[in-house]
């Protein structure tokens, strides 16, 4: 009856240790499923931005109207908004690996390029509004993350109700220097901050109606 | 990765590793639960009962122990620390009545129950000695059911299963959880020699072991713990026998549930204090039970942590989404929001409260001698299990700062 059970400690910790170490790999494996979701997203809209490039270089003397341009780069960023809605699920799950991470920032430099690339048949076109919303990504502070929420809310309340309007949010803080040249460009200061078809910059939102009165 | 997250890791570490010691030891002794040992002699055995201002009560006490089958119980020294009301006088009648009742009283009141205790055991002479708190009622086969143990020449302490007294309100029902589990839990810590306490309202000793540990810690605000700890360190076993069972009256207010758990506490504090050098020596109470009474703070301090800093983040930044949003005139909550992607974290969250709630029925189905019998309502269970427990650690806290302030008040 009183046998020694002094084995059940190293049984435990054998059990523990296999139950943390399948739970790691699980994570691991699920983070790694996610990462490759929208690697596989990201390179299609790698794709589709490098056309869109293409066909606003060959515009210029082209038969390609501004409404084929303007539709393409519409798709285009409607498609990398609702990417980045699901990067932004995911990562808010991720905590063993850094892949996603990686993966935000080259889509940062993905709508950088569709920002240049907007800006270019901007000039030519004129028949959509262009809103870059600059945001902070790494901010711990959390007046300025409720803040960002509400802005975000605010420019999807507007991009509904303008079926003409690009909207491309680019995180400021992902230290790409093509971006912060192009913030230099148009003097942005502090974050979040709208540049609405590369003329206002906008620091302070109050409501949609700010955005519709600077939108064409 | 992030601090928070090895913070976590660690926490939910630890908590499955005692989970699994408590699965495990389970699983392996399942048979040897509700074992009893029948003694290889009669053991000569008195009862130290100290008693402070217990008039209503002390009678019971008396007359459960006289009504008790246990031939070798020899006396039953009833010590009054100088109560104020008349129960002196009721434990002397018993004496006049019982040849086996003894009627003692401390010079001068000892102000805490380990100085009654110690002072009834300069008269015990028997090879056993037990002690009970004056508001407890042993079943009658009690004592009987305990005594076999010490067959075994190394078991110092036996220490018996409590029951909460009929218990009516919703503080009483909960605490009745908490002692069940309590004591199945100690069930199982006993399977591996690690049992911390001997309960007040009943625990024997061997009266050699008693001695040579020198009684009850008169500085510690829980003897009891303190007297376990000094018996595993002298290399003695302690031991419980499920079903023995005791019934005792717990606290009926919440102000007085809140003394009592600071009491316990500091008690405990005290008690790692003084056994701190003794960690990785001394057996089991190096090796295991001083680590599991720091860990298990630890666990607790950390859950705290977790859930008060979870919660006020999440409320902080809703208030201020909230009001941002009103002034926007946008729409506070979207489709969005309650998007959900569950983490790693997520799942071992999940998978360590459901084997935490499973162990908590298991442990309520042991309630009963033998066969399950869960006896509450989901409701109760589910306020000990969601809010009762998260008592613990601000309890643990303010204990700590009462400690350190030098609180010694019984």
């Amino acid at each position: 009856m009183l046998k020694s059970n002094k084995h059940i400690f190293w049984e435990a910790l054998i059990i523990t240790i296999v139950i943390f170490l399948m739970g790691l790999f699980l994570g691991m494996m699920i983070e790694a499923g996610h990462s490759n979701e929208i690697n596989n997203f990201y390179l299609a809209s790698e794709a589709n931005l490098i056309d869109g490039m293409a066909l606003s270089q060959i515009s210029g003397g082209s038969h390609i109207s501004c409404e084929t341009i303007k539709q393409k780069n519409i798709d285009f960023a409607n498609k990398v908004y609702e990417e980045a809605k699901l990067l932004e699920k995911y990562e808010s799950s991720q905590k063993l690996t850094e892949n996603l991470k990686i993966i935000h920032k080259k889509y940062d430099l993905l709508r950088t390029l569709a920002w240049i690339s907007n800006s270019n048949s901007l000039e030519q076109c004129q028949n959509y509004d262009l809103v870059i919303y600059l945001y902070e990504y790494n901010s711990e502070n959390i007046t300025k993350k409720a803040i960002q929420n509400v802005w975000s809310k605010i420019l999807l309340d507007v991009k509904e109700e303008n079926e003409d309007m690009i909207l491309i949010p680019i995180a400021s803080d992902q230290d790409i220097t093509s971006l912060e040249v192009l913030m230099e460009k148009y003097g942005v200061s502090s974050f979040p901050a709208l540049v609405i078809n590369n003329q206002e910059v906008i620091y302070s939102l109050e409501g949609s109606d700010q955005i519709k009165s600077l939108l064409n | 990765m992030e601090f928070l997250t090895i913070l976590y890791f660690t926490y939910t570490f630890i908590a499955f590793y005692f989970l699994f010691i408590y699965i495990l030891t389970y699983i392996q002794n399942k048979k040897h639960i509700y074992e009893i040992i029948k003694p290889n002699k009669i053991r000569s055995l008195s009862i130290v009962v100290p008693c402070y201002n217990e008039a209503e009560s002390i009678g019971k006490n008396i007359e459960a122990f006289l009504a008790s089958n246990y031939e070798g119980l020899k006396q039953l020294i009833i010590v009054d620390d100088c109560s104020t009301d008349n129960s002196y006088e009721i434990i002397k009648e018993y004496a006049r009545k019982y040849s086996k009742v003894i009627a003692l009283q401390t010079p001068k009141n000892t102000g805490r129950a380990a100085g009654a205790k110690n002072f009834g055991a300069k008269y015990v002479k028997t090879e056993l000695i037990g002690f009970s708190d004056a508001d407890s009622i042993p079943k009658k086969d009690a004592i009987s059911k305990m005594v076999g143990f010490f067959n075994d020449e190394k078991v110092g302490a036996i220490t018996s299963r409590v029951f909460v007294e009929n218990p009516k309100n919703f503080l009483e029902r909960i605490q009745s959880i908490e002692y069940k589990i309590m004591a199945f839990t100690r069930k199982l810590l006993g399977f591996l020699d690690s049992i911390y306490v001997t309960n007040g309202p009943l625990s024997i000793y061997r009266k050699k072991a008693y001695d040579e540990v020198g009684g009850f810690d008169m500085k510690n605000m829980t003897e009891d713990i303190e007297i376990t700890w000094h018996f595993v360190s002298k290399g003695w076993k302690v031991k419980m026998s499920i079903p023995a069972r005791v019934y005792s009256v717990v606290p009926k207010t919440v102000k007085s549930w809140f003394h009592q758990r600071i009491r316990w506490n500091v008690g405990g504090i005290q008690t790692v204090a003084k056994y701190k050098k003794k960690i990785a020596q001394c057996g089991m109470l190096g090796y295991f039970i001083i680590p599991f009474f720091v860990l298990s703070w630890f666990i607790g301090l950390t859950g705290l942590f977790f859930l008060t800093y979870r919660i006020s983040k999440y409320l902080i930044t809703k208030y201020l989404v909230t009001k941002y949003s009103i002034v926007a005139q946008v729409a506070v909550l979207e489709l969005n929001d309650f998007s959900f992607s569950p983490s790693i974290l997520f799942f071992f969250g999940i998978l360590l409260f459901t084997l935490g709630f499973a162990y908590t029925f298991v442990a309520l189905g042991h309630s009963k001698e033998k066969g399950w019998l869960i006896g509450h309502s989901l409701y109760d269970i589910f306020i000990y299990s969601f809010f009762y427990l998260l008592m613990y650690p601000p309890l643990l806290i303010i204990s700590f700062y009462k400690y350190f302030r030098g609180y010694n008040t019984w």
